[in-house]
């Protein structure tokens, strides 16, 4: 007689077994870098996505700091005749605020330095710091209203990129490797670049859990792409060993680890065979990835002269775009130094300047290749800065950090190009239509790339946790 | 090798298309029913009273036999028409539960088997791991001669009526390396498996247990493991991320191990050893189990919010790591699944919350109070001489003070005054002053003025004001003394700064108050509650309500959960999954253990045996169970491919720090010291630059031994965690990790076959191999066994003879080639091999270290 307690073990057994370690199994890992598990499993569905996605890739443009939505995007001509006058406490709202700035006496309102024109057809505000930007507003879709509660860069940083402001959550990237798995032969799912900023000289840290798996099997962990030394850590033979004495130690290594098999059964060891192959593959498609000589010169005339040096936003916005080509499925970069505390007039056009010519150029790349109406672009700091001037009234003035507004666009597959969502008062300083929650945010995100984000789990210490925690509405708004 | 590929595939496939469950004959609640209803149903309708939807709970029986609201019974015993549970279950409109909404719906498995529990009673049972363990009957063993302990008769059990029987036993050689990688995390050695398989003894396997039970480098392998668990590192986590030093923790639990600490005694002493009475500094130090936690810098922030925070990870890993619970889900309400509400959230916080830890800002230090400095035997005799010394000094200064009138007045009355002038104008070179500051100068004008004031007319203040003086500046005894006193106090100072300060635990006075913090957060706080237990695991009730109370609480051996939770990470570290695979959780959404009985069997020996981790391993390692192959068969692959019914052995990749700790002893680069502050091997230039604020942080590997310790003493910098450690599933350590995930990627390869560690490893073990004479044959054999602790068969000697006859061939074409392979890493090469031999020799041995076999636990 059959032993129900056996059975029912053994059920939950193979399902787990598959939900755990089909990376050892499937074809698609052995194809691939990446665990295709589990979302087929949770969704019950034999496609990797929800419904048809709009996105098939996704590159974020991440800037690190909490870039000023006064400067650069969020048009408030009636600032500058309030410049030096107190923020109203009608305004203020005795929210909480860092504590930086907390023990200020004053607040004053700081206009700023630069000007704003009108772009594209909607004659959307822009300001002057981004001309290139401007060019393209036709494409981007403008949201000029969101929030996060973080009020700090530790937690908001974590949370627009995990979902959560204290640590251990799986980052975006993460998800979306575990969702949508490897498209690429030979490159990962998700690839990371940073660069770093001309305008600040006070760069907070990154930290690696922003591009981590949390409690995913960290196979979906963001693999960084660096600009010097290994591209991909440890690519390279050592010295002394070329590619075809290191065919032949494989071949050699190969052979030893079928008799193995063979000899144990274990199915691991045919994902070991396939992922030393993978490791050989690697070794020519990442430097193939990387070398930038086969790139027009038109292309560097459009990235900027920055795109030659290793390294920059430009490099590796080109660098993002060759990616995406090859089927890497999130992108994301990140650039530092926005955190501008002080010194905004002469550092903001710098940082500006790093990254205007370059996103826009990826933009019109990925246009003209056909790319961008199935690529996701997002560009997107951890949060704002404040209307008010940190140490109060100054020439050289900086801004606190701001959580309850700040401007971000969104740009390519599913979204409604040349709009502007949402609005905030006078001072750019509180919502007052279509607000956008963080949550609000990735489910838009995950929606454009084909997932339901009340479905996109996985199960850890008994919850079934998801990037959006218990929260989150697709902003229908701005999808096409 | 495409056949058998495809075949797997097959297999695989194969076993999830038949996955389908089946109804069981009789429904067993725990096992069939709970699963069901706190997955589907009770996230609505379960212990959490603020997401409660029609007043309707299915957790508790009572409530869901009575009518509802709306008038209808849920469950009615007995009756499936009558229970509005199962009509709801089987609409199809909007009447149907779970609600589409929920996309959550139930199989027509599931349904079949609430339908089936209601037509036989609807009977409720409290969740297993809520119960304390019953010792259960030792089972009659049916395939008589096969075990060796009881381990192996539950397992037989179990295995009945299956068709699985147990696999044979593996090799010697096979179980000599599996039982020494995973008692101390390093492999055997040559003369370890020689003295083994000659030793005929009856006892040759337990000989070898005991001895690598005493063996430092176990109680290294039991920490390594549990640094993850107590999300151990070397710096605080978040932005700024700066250095730390909690390695004296590190090394208390390496201690801890080495002396067989009992398992009670080590969960006493990490939660609570400050709290016992006359509590040594190892006491003391064990507590900073709950300092481990992520601490932030970061300017501006909100100092109670991250105090906050700091409580509810202790509660967290302390819950997770010794009662396999997620009491953290009851943060913001009551939880969902387990029963525990929000408010014995807080009653169990509030243990953690009376500690006097301040947060710490940017610019004002590293690490938060409180603290505890702990001195070296040599440093702490060095600071007692200085200090001895320098009181002896100051006694000897006091006396020459109350003697020095007479000489004072005699040099007083030799003065001219020209010299009283000299003092003020230019210092006075009697006097020594240093006039360049001003505080001097004003000084050396007040003597003036003292001076040329008559005696008699001088206030007391005056006459104290010139007696120092004197001292300071004329005197030349005293001014011997104090200078010797003012080199004393820079070194005291010096030598302070160079003793480690660690974080502790300590209780503050009067208490703090708890309050239940609605939403979780720290600027709401609720009512205010006394600390407590929660109330569903509530064994024995103890007095006063401290740390110590609640770690002798867990220590209870009435406590359902201490000894299990215990017993089955022991038991992951063999065999490579828990008895309950959810190690992490024991509650009602965790896996149902595999072998009930035998769980509860081990949890009662723990205590029957006063906690001692030790025998509990032993009696592990030494079953049958242990001992069996882990060679499979694709019959047997297919019908158990997790294995968790333990009819073979298992076989799996080692963990992170193993990988290359077991290539550094098979090279012999291994440096075996014990604990001390952390190192820093091999690591590719420019990544803490590319995190760090401002880009201050510069990793700058050590030179030396350094390089070649055991990866638990590798720096861990949480922002930035070592690239070849992550690559293979080790966790950033800035939450409580109990289960690594186990994955198979080429950057794992990358790492293997590039990383400079492993290429000098392979350059020094081709060493080792070469320097003991013998011919290629013989070599092969040694590095075998030196690898993999057995001998390499002929069509393996065949591949390495024709991978080593390429790289020659490809050396002597190209020596300068050679040349620069053998640069790689710091160690010195022999000269005593010629430079071709040992270059090719490399190729082969990195290519043994690049093994599955080599690492895996086979």
């Amino acid at each position: 007689m059959k032993n129900p307690w056996i059975e029912y073990q053994d059920s939950l057994n193979r399902r787990r077994l598959l939900q755990r370690s089909t990376s050892a199994i499937s074809v698609a890992a052995m194809a691939g870098l990446m665990a295709r598990d589990s979302v087929a499993q949770n969704a019950a569905a034999d496609q990797l996505t929800h419904f048809a996605p709009r996105a098939r890739r996704i590159v974020y443009l991440f800037q690190s700091g909490g870039p000023s939505h006064l400067e650069l995007f969020d048009y408030k001509p009636g600032l500058g005749r309030r410049h030096g006058s107190e923020l109203p406490d009608s305004i203020r709202q005795g929210q909480r605020l860092t504590g930086m700035t907390s023990g200020q006496k004053s607040f004053p309102v700081i206009a700023p330095k630069f000007n704003f024109r009108r772009a594209g057809q909607a004659g959307t505000w822009i300001s002057e710091l981004l001309p290139h930007t401007a060019k393209v507003m036709d494409e981007i879709c403008l949201i000029r209203s969101v929030h996060t509660e973080a009020i700090n860069h530790d937690p908001a940083i974590t949370f627009i990129q995990t979902g959560s402001q204290q640590p251990g959550r799986p980052s975006l990237g993460a998800w979306l490797s575990y969702g949508l798995g490897s498209e690429a032969e030979d490159l990962p799912a998700f690839a990371v670049m940073i660069s770093h900023g001309s305008g600040s000289d006070a760069n907070q840290g990154l930290l690696e859990r922003l591009w981590g798996s949390g409690f995913l099997p960290s196979s979906h962990q963001g693999i960084k792409l660096r600009s010097s030394g290994d591209a991909v850590l440890y690519l390279s033979d050592p010295p002394g060993i070329d590619r075809d004495l290191r065919r032949t130690m494989l071949d050699g290594l190969g052979k030893l680890n079928e008799q193995q098999l063979k000899q144990s059964g274990d199915p691991e060891i045919v994902t070991r065979i396939a992922q030393y192959e993978m490791a050989f593959r690697m070794q020519a498609s990442v430097p193939d990835l990387t070398d930038l000589t086969m790139e027009s010169a038109q292309t560097f005339k459009r990235y900027g002269d920055d795109a030659r040096k290793p390294g920059t936003f430009a490099a590796n916005c080109l660098l993002a775009r060759r990616m995406l080509e090859r089927g890497v499925r999130c992108v994301q970069l990140y650039h530092r130094g926005w955190d501008q505390h002080g010194g905004i007039p002469t550092n903001i056009p710098k940082q500006a300047h790093d990254i205007d010519q370059p996103q826009a150029a990826l933009i019109t790349d990925l246009k003209q290749r056909g790319m961008l109406e199935d690529t996701l672009v997002v560009w997107a700091g951890e949060f704002g800065r404040s209307v008010y001037g940190q140490g109060g009234l100054k020439v050289d003035y900086g801004r606190d950090h701001h959580g309850r507004c700040f401007s971000i666009w969104l740009a390519g597959g599913g979204i409604r190009p040349g709009i502007v969502h949402g609005e905030t008062d006078d001072y750019g300083y509180n919502i007052v239509h279509d607000p956008v929650h963080i949550h609000d945010l990735n489910a838009t995100i995950l929606h454009t790339l084909g997932y339901d984000h009340k479905r996109l789990t996985f199960r850890f210490q008994g919850r079934d946790y998801r990037l959006t925690d218990v929260h989150g509405d697709v902003v229908s708004d701005v999808l096409s | 090798m495409l056949q058998y590929l495809f075949f797997m595939l097959f297999a695989i496939c194969h076993a999830a298309v038949c996955a389908v469950a089946s109804v069981p004959a009789k429904i067993d609640f725990n096992r069939d029913v709970r699963p069901i209803l706190s997955n589907h149903c009770w996230s609505c309708h379960g212990p959490d009273q603020d997401a409660r939807e029609a007043g309707l709970r299915l957790d508790l029986r009572d409530a869901a036999l009575a009518k509802t609201e709306s008038g209808v019974r849920p469950i009615v015993p007995g009756d499936v028409t009558l229970s509005a549970l199962v009509a709801r279950i089987e609409a199809h409109d909007d009447q149907q539960m779970p609600p589409e909404s929920f996309q959550k719906r139930l199989s027509a498995v599931q349904r079949e088997i609430l339908k089936r529990w209601i037509v036989e009673g609807a009977p409720y049972a409290i969740h297993w791991a809520f119960v304390v363990p019953q010792r259960p009957p030792r089972p009659v063993a049916g395939q008589t001669g096969w075990a060796r302990n009881e381990i192996d008769e539950f397992v037989l059990r179990q295995l009945e009526g299956t068709g699985l029987t147990p696999a044979d036993e593996a090799s010697r050689e096979t179980w000599l390396r599996r039982v020494t990688l995973d008692l101390t995390g390093l492999p055997p050695t040559p003369a370890d498996r020689q003295a083994f398989l000659s030793n005929s003894s009856p006892n040759a396997y337990e000989d070898v247990v005991d001895h690598l039970l005493e063996s430092p480098r176990h109680a290294e392998r039991l920490a390594m493991h549990w640094l993850d668990a107590a999300r151990y590192a070397d710096t605080n986590g978040y932005n700024n991320d700066e250095l730390r030093t909690l390695w004296p923790w590190r090394d208390w639990v390496i201690n801890a191990f080495a002396r067989n600490l009992p398992y009670d005694q080590f969960l006493i002493e990490q939660l609570a050893g400050d709290l016992l009475p006359d509590a040594t500094i190892g006491q003391k130090v064990a507590t900073g189990f709950n300092r481990n936690h992520v601490l932030t810098t970061e300017g501006g922030i909100i100092e109670e919010e991250y105090r906050v925070e700091y409580v509810a990870d202790r509660v967290h890993t302390t819950a997770t790591v010794f009662m396999g619970l997620s009491l953290q889900c009851a943060r913001c309400h009551d939880h969902k699944y387990d029963p525990f509400s929000q408010r014995e959230y807080y009653q169990f916080a509030a243990f953690f919350n009376n500690i006097p830890d301040k947060v710490v800002g940017y610019s004002k230090g590293k690490m938060a109070e409180p603290l505890l400095k702990l001195p070296s035997p040599a440093q702490q005799e060095e600071q007692d001489r200085l200090e001895s010394r320098r009181d002896e000094l100051s006694a000897l200064l006091e006396t020459r003070s109350v003697q020095i009138g007479a000489e004072l007045l005699k040099w007083e009355a030799s003065l001219t005054p020209e010299q009283i002038k000299a003092i003020s104008a230019a210092s006075g070179d009697a006097s020594a002053a240093d006039a360049t500051d001003a505080e001097a100068a004003e000084s050396t004008d007040r003597i003036r003025e003292i001076l040329s004031t008559v005696g008699a007319n001088r206030s007391a203040d005056q006459i104290e004001c010139l007696e120092a003086w004197y001292l300071e500046h004329i005197d030349a005894i005293s001014k011997e003394w104090q200078t010797e006193r003012a080199e004393i106090l820079e070194l005291l100072k010096k030598l302070d700064d160079s003793i480690p300060v660690t974080m502790v635990m300590a209780e503050m006075s009067p208490r703090r108050s708890t309050h239940i913090l609605r939403r979780g957060e720290y600027d709401q706080p609720g009512e205010e509650v006394q600390a407590g237990v929660p109330a569903a695991l509530s064994g024995p009730s103890h007095t006063s309500a401290n740390r110590l109370a609640m770690a002798r609480w867990l220590t209870d051996p009435q406590h359902p959960l201490t000894a299990r939770v215990a017993v089955n990470r022991w038991w992951t570290l063999l065999f490579g999954a828990g008895l309950v695979e959810t190690l992490e959780d024991f509650g009602v959404q965790g896996t149902p253990p595999s072998h009930p009985e035998l769980l509860d069997w081990l949890a009662t020996e723990l205590i029957r045996r006063n906690w001692n981790t030790r025998e509990m391993l032993k009696l592990m390692v030494l079953s049958a169970t242990y001992r069996q192959t882990s060679d499979v068969t694709p019959q047997k692959l297919e019908r158990d491919p997790g294995n968790r019914l333990l009819a073979r052995g298992s076989r799996y990749r080692l963990a992170a720090e193993t990988v290359r700790d077991n290539a550094l002893a098979i090279s012999g680069l291994l440096i075996d010291r014990i604990g001390g502050p952390s190192v820093k091997p091999y690591q590719p230039a420019g990544l803490w630059e590319d995190v760090s604020v401002e880009r201050r942080e510069k990793y700058t590997p050590d030179i030396g031994d350094g390089l070649y310790r055991r990866s638990m003493y590798t720096f861990w910098k949480r922002t930035c965690p070592p690239p070849a450690m992550t690559a293979f599933d080790a966790p950033d350590r800035e939450t409580c990790v109990i289960r690594r995930a186990r994955t198979n990627t080429p950057l794992q390869a990358l790492v293997l076959l590039n990383d400079p560690t492993y290429v000098e490893a392979a350059r020094k073990f081709a060493e080792r191999v070469l320097l003991q004479p013998g011919s290629d044959e013989e070599h092969f054999q040694s590095a075998f066994e030196m690898a993999l602790c057995r001998s390499p068969k002929l069509n393996e000697i065949a591949v390495l003879k024709s991978v080593l006859r390429a790289a020659k061939k490809h050396f002597s074409n190209d020596s300068a080639a050679a040349e620069k392979l053998l640069t790689t890493g710091h160690s010195p090469s022999t000269d005593r091999i010629a430079v071709t031999d040992l270059a090719a020799w490399t190729t082969v041995t990195s290519l043994i270290l690049n093994l599955d076999e080599t690492i895996s636990k086979i």
